[in-house]
């Protein structure tokens, strides 16, 4: 296979998942700029280790570049707040207790009223990127927990936790929004 | 309310539940459960709430044209130390495999839309076809050209379409329908010129080819799917057309029984 051969084919099978590749990024950095290099950076390694992509899914396989080179893009730039904690902090090991139900003298507070989507994007960019990111692929990539877990490099069981945490943490900010 | 001894890991559970990722027996017991334990119940349905809310609203941030040349620019120059071929269309290796894939992605179970939906067994035609317009469709997408007439006013689309083709296209706005029309473009299928009028289904992009078919004849839509794409051809009172996109295939097939429907 000439090199032309291989860009045509990368980019065949690689650059219909720029989007997808951009939103994660955008919403791992937080901005435009740096989520364009974040971007470009996995997009280069990517072509760079094409080998390496063993025929299964392209989306998980280059969301998982794109992720790798945020990380080291957060590292080089000091970003400590930007930086997956290696394990979060109790959402693995600490079933109880339920993170769901918080009391509330008033039941009513307790429904999850409506937002609008500048609203809720403060919100889930508010959230810890470890959270964060399973949300995304979750719901905007709507990737199974299988998928996820191939894209963060974690086991299944720290997706669910992940998850479920990410969701109660979210629900949290959103009835605290509502009563601001 | 007691605590059900079930409900101990219910965010879990229940999150697990809503993405549906609980085997069968699994989900009969949880859902039994949920009929009898308001308190789950309650969190189940504001775990959907969230989901739906989160699915509807949250903004999707859309790579900018600009990253996409920059990128192509990128690989280009990492590629420079190699020799140009003359002919950089259409590989052969990768058309072979692109054959293989659709050769083992083709014999998909079809769902009747009120259309006869055929998938082409392998014919070269229909092969070279297809790729050229899922190429036509990414690039509309990776540059700056998606339309050359940006409006959803089809009585602005269809004139400058078929006063540059020699044919008339079909140019509906399927808004109402989940397919609002975003403009029309030139491009070329095939080495024929053919029009594209470009519709929106959510974030994604549906082009819809269409050309002068001097051959004329009918021919039902065919589906192929390449590469998480869907396209679709059929052929019609002398025009042939095709619509691509990667909207689920289900959302395709729909689309394009509007568009027959309409004419």
């Amino acid at each position: 296979m000439t090199a032309t051969d291989r860009q045509r084919r990368f980019e065949l099978l690689v650059l219909p998942h720029l989007d997808a590749a951009y939103n994660l990024a955008r919403w791992l950095a937080g901005n435009p700029a740096d989520a364009e290099d974040v971007v470009q950076t996995a997009y280069l390694r990517a072509f760079r280790y094409f080998e390496t992509w063993r025929g299964g899914d392209v989306r998980v396989w280059l969301l998982a570049i794109v992720r790798n080179s945020f990380t080291d893009w957060a590292r080089e730039n000091r970003s400590a707040r930007l930086v997956f904690r290696a394990e979060p902090i109790d959402a693995d090991h600490d079933p109880t207790p339920p993170l769901w139900t918080e009391p509330t003298r008033d039941p009513e507070a307790q429904v999850l009223g409506e937002l609008d989507g500048q609203s809720l994007a403060t919100l889930v960019q508010g959230l810890a990127p470890e959270y964060r990111e399973v949300l995304i692929l979750r719901e905007m990539e709507d990737m199974s927990y299988k998928q996820i877990a191939a894209v963060v490099g974690v086991p299944i069981g720290t997706v669910m936790s992940r998850l479920a945490r990410a969701r109660a943490l979210l629900r949290r900010a959103w009835l605290a929004m509502e009563v601001a | 309310m007691t605590p059900h001894p079930a409900c101990a890991r219910s965010d879990l559970e229940l999150g697990r539940l809503a993405d549906g990722e609980v085997g069968v027996v699994r989900r009969f017991l949880l859902s039994r459960h949920l009929r009898h334990c308001a308190a789950c119940a309650a969190r189940y349905e504001e775990i959907l709430t969230m989901r739906r809310t989160l699915r509807e609203r949250l903004p999707a941030h859309r790579a900018p044209p600009a990253l996409a040349a920059r990128i192509g620019a990128a690989l280009a120059a990492e590629n420079r130390p190699a020799p140009v071929p003359s002919h950089p269309r259409r590989p052969a290796a990768f058309g072979a495999r692109l054959g293989g894939v659709l050769a083992g992605g083709g014999v998909g179970v079809l769902a009747g839309i009120g259309l006869t939906l055929l998938v082409m067994g392998g014919s070269a035609r229909g092969d070279r076809l297809t790729e050229d317009v899922l190429a036509s469709h990414l690039r509309s997408m990776m540059g700056d050209h998606l339309t050359d007439v940006p409006t959803s006013d089809r009585h602005t689309v269809k004139p400058w379409l078929s006063a540059r083709l020699d044919v008339s296209p079909p140019v509906h706005d399927f808004a109402a329908e989940g397919f609002p029309l975003v403009g029309g473009r030139l491009d070329y299928l095939d080495g024929h010129p053919a029009a594209a009028v470009v519709y929106r289904s959510d974030r994604h992009v549906i082009n819809l080819f269409v050309w002068h078919d001097p051959q004329g004849g009918e021919a039902p839509p065919a589906v192929r799917l390449r590469q998480g794409f869907t396209v679709i051809c059929w052929r019609k009172a002398g025009m042939g057309a095709c619509a691509v996109s990667d909207v689920e295939r289900a959302t395709l097939e729909r689309f394009v029984s509007l568009v027959a429907a309409a004419g």
